[in-house]
């Protein structure tokens, strides 16, 4: 027999390398003579919209039409380090060297237009005229950005310090249907919640949320590698076996923002911690439905069948 | 605002979408080379010999390159440089990369790969945290099998849990798993004019120029880094891999050579997610406030160091969930095995811990008979909050604030 059953689970994740490791992005903005506005900066796009989330940074601090600024961040010798595509650190981080950048660089070419207000440019012929008035006048025309977290070492005897800036918070609920007698966990639908801060792209941040909870869901029920003495079993994906859409129900997602001081335009990281609450939000809804706590994951149909019978054989 | 917190179509889809992105794969020369690696079939022992030799007679074998020709460093790793790029003698893992066989094609690459023979002297192994730490267990880190332990103190634990009117204490274990990314593998390298250049989908372009300038004995402006279109990576594309491989394989055939994976190759190659078992006492007071934490986390962090210290101070630092504990003892071991090697992957260690503070929430949750939420919401973090570390969260802590959404969504009365 199928049953329902619900669970909600909370998280925290802070952003970052932490523990006082220098945490530093940096970012190059320069106005070019063809009329437009390069930003020259070391984010690996790895599917997260990392070159997005700074295309949009530099779009909103510059003031310039989006169209008129490129992003160059695929060769080393053409871009300073900005650390890795990791910790849920590039929005935070290197999104906070291209806001350093381009504030200065806009500044710069307020100064060569005598302080006359540049509204939004959307001509390439006014940045043409700017950066002639730039280069006429001795203004830089190339800007550097940097910025470098904060965080401190923590003691290894007492834990005690600041090991991590900032944190993002979230939550989810779960429903799930579990068969008691095959013991198959299905996903029937997913409430996320999260604050990260100010989000850069809705729609962007919403795939993160999905992708995030379809991996959660592995997680919980599904992925497991396999070993024999050190010897993974299961190495392609006919036996490592990750969820596909139909294993991915509705998810509705819901963003807090709750601005944070020091991030760009108030935000926060947000790439790692959506995958968190899923797991145990389904693994309480599991108890919800059957009342069967699962303590050895994933929670597989022989888990969650064997945990029944254990339950059924205590009474 | 006119482009932060707006639904700008992203400047990479299009030619994602189209099939026009370019992954390292996708990157030819001509000349181009093919290269692989022989890697070890056994998790611990000595390699004695090689084939080399024959290896190097096979129709369309241009080189096979030992660790004995690599021109400079022969380990590479993000924290301690103790992963082989190839094996000098031991082996500590299956997987380890032994000998680099580079052919004109694919076809003769294959077939040669298939000839390579390596005689081992094999070793018991160690493959679970319990069998590391016991102490006629042979040693595989630095002096000792743990290579990091971390505490986290506060309060008085011994007066907290006297307090707590209930108590869960329980064990969980999770399991190790796989980042799944759909890109496996894949880099090309070309050397000209004693500029390297590496074509390779990475986390970290300038911590792979380091080491592979490194490996090369070369300075870092002679290495260039093309990052390709990346397939996903989830904390998988952090160590090296591929990269110094392709790297020495075009120096020292002068040639443009790639390296691709099979899934299978990429599965035993890259690191893991650490399983952890975690021992979880939670206790509460009658009102419901938590009261005392005691908390032991041991990570099996595999043959080699990758980010292993840095996960399990992640799972240490997270382990009491987003709510306030007055008296906490937290302590978190990286613990060196036979197995896969563990490293990033996405949530880094403060994925793992959530699994058992949330479950302990929901069975005291039961014990107080309150409802879930509301328990959570009794103790969730806010401005002003201060951590198990100490650390007072001064804003943006919008934990209640996304407790209460579910809560008005749900219906329920916090």
């Amino acid at each position: 027999m199928k049953r329902r059953g619900v669970g909600y689970a909370s998280m925290f994740y802070g952003t970052g390398y932490g523990n006082g490791f220098p945490d530093e992005s940096r970012a190059t903005a320069l106005i070019k003579q063809e009329g437009c506005i390069i930003i020259n900066v070391g984010v690996s796009e790895v599917g997260s919209g990392g070159h997005s989330v700074m295309w949009q940074i530099a779009t909103e601090a510059l003031g310039v039409k989006k169209e008129l600024i490129k992003i160059q961040h695929n060769d080393t010798s053409k871009m300073h380090d900005s650390g890795t595509a990791a910790a849920s650190r590039q929005t935070y981080n290197t999104g906070n060297a291209v806001l350093d950048a381009c504030r200065k660089l806009r500044e710069n070419m307020i100064k060569a237009m005598e302080n006359q207000s540049i509204s939004l440019i959307e001509d390439s012929e006014v940045i043409i005229q700017i950066y002639q008035q730039m280069i006429l006048k001795g203004i830089e025309t190339k800007i550097e950005g940097y910025f470098k977290a904060t965080s401190s070492e923590v003691n290894l005897e007492t834990g005690q310090g600041d090991p991590y800036w900032p944190y993002t918070f979230g939550l989810q609920k779960a429903v799930v249907e579990v068969d008691d007698e095959t013991g198959k966990v299905d996903v029937v639908d997913i409430v996320a919640i999260f604050d990260a801060g100010k989000i850069v792209n809705p729609a962007l941040a919403e795939g993160q949320s999905i992708g995030g909870t379809a991996m959660g869901i592995g997680y919980a029920i599904m992925e497991e590698i396999q070993l024999d003495n050190g010897v993974i079993k299961n190495r392609n994906f006919s036996d490592y076996i990750i969820p596909t859409s139909k294993d991915v129900p509705n998810i509705k997602t819901y963003f807090i923002e709750d601005l944070e001081d020091t991030g760009p335009y108030g935000a926060k990281g947000l790439g790692e911690p959506v995958m968190l609450p899923t797991a145990p939000a389904i693994i309480n809804a599991i108890y919800d439905a059957i009342g069967v706590r699962i303590y050895d994951f994933p929670a597989t149909c022989e888990r969650v069948l064997q945990a029944i019978k254990n339950k059924e054989s205590k009474k | 605002m006119k482009a932060v917190g707006k639904n700008i179509i992203r400047p990479d889809a299009y030619e994602k979408i189209i099939g026009k992105a370019k992954y390292p794969d996708d990157i030819t020369f001509e000349e181009m080379l093919y290269a692989s690696v022989k890697r070890s079939s056994i998790p611990y022992g000595k390699v004695l010999s090689v084939n080399i030799d024959e290896i190097k007679q096979l129709p369309g074998v241009v080189a096979v390159i030992d660790y004995t020709m690599i021109p400079g460093a022969i380990t590479h790793g993000v924290i301690f440089k103790d992963t082989p790029i190839l094996v000098k003698d031991m082996v500590k893992r299956v997987g380890d990369a032994i000998v680099l066989v580079v052919a004109t094609d694919k076809a003769s690459l294959h077939e040669a790969m298939k000839q390579v023979k390596v005689e081992y002297e094999e070793y018991k192994g160690v493959f679970s945290v319990e069998d590391a730490l016991k102490e006629d267990a042979p040693i595989l880190g630095d002096g000792s099998n743990v290579l990091y332990d971390i505490k986290i103190k506060t309060g008085d634990i011994e007066n907290g849990f006297e307090e707590a009117e209930f108590v869960a204490e329980n064990w969980y274990n999770t399991q190790m798993t796989e980042h799944a990314f759909l890109q496996p593998e894949a880099a090309v390298a070309k050397y000209d004019n004693d500029v390297l250049t590496v074509y390779v989908a990475t986390q970290y372009p300038h911590y792979d120029r380091e080491e592979v300038a490194r490996c090369m004995n070369i300075d870092e402006d002679k290495v260039v880094i093309i990052n390709t279109a990346i397939g996903g990576a989830f904390g998988g594309r952090e160590d090296i891999n591929p990269q110094c491989h392709a790297a020495i394989a075009a120096y020292i055939t002068k040639k443009p050579v790639k390296i691709l994976y099979s899934r299978e190759e990429s599965t035993i190659s890259h690191c893991k997610r650490h399983p952890m078992k975690m021992y979880y006492k939670t206790g509460v007071r009658k009102d419901g406030k938590l009261c005392a934490l005691k908390v032991r986390i041991y990570g099996d962090t595999g043959a080699y160091a990758s980010w292993g210290m840095n996960v399990l101070r992640k799972a240490a630092v997270h382990a009491s969930g987003p709510y306030v504990i007055p008296n906490v003892d937290i302590e978190a071991l990286a613990v060196y095995t036979n197995n896969p090697y563990c490293g990033a992957m996405r949530g880094f260690g403060a994925t793992q811990v959530p699994l058992a503070y949330e479950s302990q929430m929901d069975i005291l949750a039961e014990k107080l008979n309150i409802h879930p939420l509301i328990f959570r919401f009794m103790n969730a973090f806010e401005v002003g909050s201060i951590t198990a570390t100490g650390q007072k969260l001064t804003s943006s802590v919008g934990m209640k604030k996304c407790i209460e959404k579910i809560a008005d969504i749900d219906k329920i009365d916090l």
